[in-house]
């Protein structure tokens, strides 16, 4: 796949420009010191897993609606990078709260709902992986997608509201930026972009080519 | 539509409780839950209401899953589910059969988890008790409306219990949460400020999983093995 080859060395570019953005270009932070830099990573993951579930979430209704088996490869695909991502974003915004304020851990309402996005989504992948039939799995794959995208707004709310009466340990992010702070930001969402073009469509690649393998493979078993 | 979903809730709750094992396990794990919980107070000192808030929403979730898990398994055996879907019966009114005995098993277990709260977790109603009803009653339809969608996971048997708790668990905590928070205040006696706004969670919630049970559920109960 040339397309795939072409992307991962402009994801491997732009993810070095990232990191030059990060540790040349973008100023110390007074407070925190080089933890902050975390920021500029923890961010661009978190917000491409989310929109990894909104891929989920638009593949699977599409799915619904017109039964193809290419967006129930899209949905798995996006599922996988965004529970991947999700990860590593609760992996690093975990360390910056124990460098931060002394915690792995605080119910703060964006980590919240990471948490329990990477919860419904690894249970999603577990269920992808459960061997039920193929067609009935797509569609309960696909159920579970709509039901899981309809939860973020209720769970990221519900998790607002919990935290507002308890001590808030965490001040908000990313408040207070200089211009060259948000430009990083800015570069280094780019290129998670790019990284997470590249998962994306080389996992919907190798999903489309194990399809056709299951199809040969049954092919061949009816035609002996 | 109505008509045919209260005769399979009908239908349902008779099998549930007369020799069903659904509601006797759900009720047993619930009371085993709560009083293994009661084990993490030290001796002489009082379980916090949110804490016994918590762990009587817990008992609940953990029956929900039981009692989902038989309403499907009964249809599982000698074909019942092709018969039942052959029948000029809608899909709709299977989900909101299933959804209503779910929530009326689901409210029977929970008749037997709050004394339990009271006895095992030194829980009292110094709250008030509308606050108390309105709030079970708005929980426990959302417990329904998503579990007698997802329940139907379980079709087949392809997908296990187990698997459905770890889907159903995180999808719940919206209003899990709603309900911990205003049970909290009821067990104290002294209400959350922000009663009002969980209120309106467990409402949304109510909504949006109401409304995505009904649109969705004809895709997941078919006759697929």
């Amino acid at each position: 796949m040339p397309n795939i080859k072409i992307l991962s060395i402009l994801s491997l570019a732009a993810l070095a420009v990232g990191q030059w953005f990060i540790w040349s270009y973008a100023p110390l932070e007074e407070t925190m010191g080089v933890v902050q830099k975390i920021f500029y990573i923890h961010m661009p993951l978190a917000w491409w897993a989310l929109v990894s579930f909104f891929v989920v979430f638009v593949a699977s209704i599409r799915h619904l609606m017109k039964r193809d088996a290419g967006s129930d490869i899209l949905a798995g695909a996006a599922a996988e990078v965004g529970v991947l991502m999700s990860g590593l974003a609760l992996v690093s915004g975990s360390i910056w709260g124990r460098a931060a304020w002394n915690v792995w851990w605080t119910w703060d309402p964006r980590l919240t709902t990471t948490l329990i996005m990477w919860f419904v989504y690894a249970g999603y992948l577990v269920l992808r992986g459960s061997g039920m039939g193929g067609e009935r799995r797509a569609l309960v794959c696909a159920v579970l997608g709509v039901v899981a995208f309809l939860d973020v707004p209720l769970v990221f709310y519900s998790a607002r509201i919990w935290r507002s009466v308890h001590p808030a340990v965490l001040a908000s992010q990313g408040g207070g930026l200089e211009p060259e702070m948000w430009r990083t930001v800015l570069v280094n969402l780019g290129a998670f972009g790019v990284l997470w073009l590249t998962l994306v469509l080389g996992r919907f690649g190798l999903g489309r080519a194990e399809e056709r393998a299951r199809a040969l493979l049954l092919g061949g078993r009816e035609g002996a | 539509m109505l008509r045919r979903a209260a005769a399979i809730a009908g239908k349902d709750l008779r099998l549930s409780v007369g020799g069903g094992q659904g509601l006797v396990q759900a009720m047993l794990l619930g009371l085993l839950l709560i009083f293994l919980f009661s084990l993490s107070r030290p001796t002489g000192e009082l379980v916090s209401g949110q804490a016994a808030a918590a762990i009587f929403w817990l008992a609940s979730a953990f029956g929900l899953v039981l009692v989902f898990n038989d309403l499907f398994s009964l249809e599982e055996v000698g074909g019942c589910r092709l018969g039942l879907l052959s029948s000029p019966v809608p899909e709709h009114s299977v989900w909101l059969g299933k959804g209503l005995a779910g929530f009326l098993l689901l409210v029977l277990s929970q008749m037997v988890f709050l004394p339990a709260a009271a006895v095992f977790l030194g829980q009292d109603i110094r709250g008030s008790v509308p606050t108390l009803v309105l709030a079970l009653i708005g929980v426990d339809w959302g417990l329904a409306a998503l579990g007698a969608l997802l329940g139907a996971l379980a079709q087949g048997q392809a997908a296990r219990e187990s698997l459905f708790s770890v889907i159903l668990f995180p999808l719940l905590l919206p209003v899990l949460l709603g309900g911990i928070r205003i049970f909290a205040g009821v067990f104290s006696g002294e209400p959350a400020p922000d009663e009002a706004l969980w209120a309106a969670i467990i409402v949304a919630f109510d909504a949006v999983f109401s409304a995505a049970g009904a649109f969705l559920f004809p895709f997941l109960y078919t006759g697929e093995e």
